[in-house]
């Protein structure tokens, strides 16, 4: 393989798992939000439900773009 | 490699079906959608939901039946639902569930402390509005609805505790 082609492989498989690991991270935040919001409702307390889903569907919309953006580098390759 | 380790995990490697990593990120990217849904359901949920329901009509009793400071005890909406109506001041009652949010333990009045009180674990509820004023309950005390009529006092419905 060409020597700048195998450096640029290396690169985007760095930033493949880099993506990755963030995207675990987001997933646990929104774990968190999830449950904090099921047993604030639970609790009796409905105020965490309204901004723990807005944050939710942004860490989604996040991920989209993160998922989007990698099949785009794919293809590009 | 051992042919013993072999023998116990027969793992055939050209069979295994191998999870890529973009695979692992469109899971991944899935589960956060399903938690996106899942907080906005919540979210749908205590927006939604009312704190007040009407429920069937029930005469607990005639208003000159308790004394001021004084209480009585009935079951409401469902045969087991204990319920305690309390005359709170003259022509002025309250009704709340006896059901401890806690562990559900049965609440007592206590006309010297102006308060509902579970001894399972000296939780206390306040009898202005049912709210939490010490120990281990999570929410108030669902509020029982009462209408006073000419006949008597009647619960008509159950309004939840808000925290």
């Amino acid at each position: 393989m060409n020597p700048l082609k195998s450096r640029r492989h290396a690169q985007q498989a760095i930033i493949f798992v880099a993506l990755l690991l963030f995207c675990l991270v987001l997933l646990t935040i929104q774990l968190w939000l999830f449950v904090g919001a099921l047993e604030a409702h639970l609790r009796g307390n409905n105020g965490m439900a309204i901004p723990g889903a807005i944050v939710s569907v942004g860490v989604f919309a996040l991920n989209v773009w993160m998922f989007l953006g990698i099949r785009r580098i794919e293809h590009q390759v | 490699m051992d042919d013993r380790l072999v023998e116990e995990f027969p793992v055939n490697w050209e069979d295994d079906d191998y999870v890529t990593r973009r695979e692992f990120f469109r899971f991944m990217t899935l589960a956060s959608g399903g938690l996106a849904v899942g907080s906005g359901a919540i979210a749908a949920w205590t927006t939604l939901s009312r704190s007040e329901r009407s429920l069937d009509e029930v005469k607990v009793a005639a208003a000159d039946q308790i004394p001021v400071g004084g209480s009585i005890a009935f079951e409401y909406p469902r045969k087991g639902d204990l319920c305690l109506l309390i005359h709170k001041e003259p022509g002025h009652f309250v009704a709340y569930s006896r059901r401890c949010t806690h562990l559900s333990c049965p609440v007592d009045y206590q006309p010297e402390l102006k308060r509902l009180y579970c001894h399972c674990h000296n939780g206390a509820f306040s009898l202005e509005d049912g709210r939490v004023l010490q120990g281990p309950p999570p929410r108030p005390l669902p509020r029982i609805l009462i209408q006073l009529r000419q006949d008597g006092i009647y619960a008509v419905g159950i309004a939840k505790g808000e925290v």
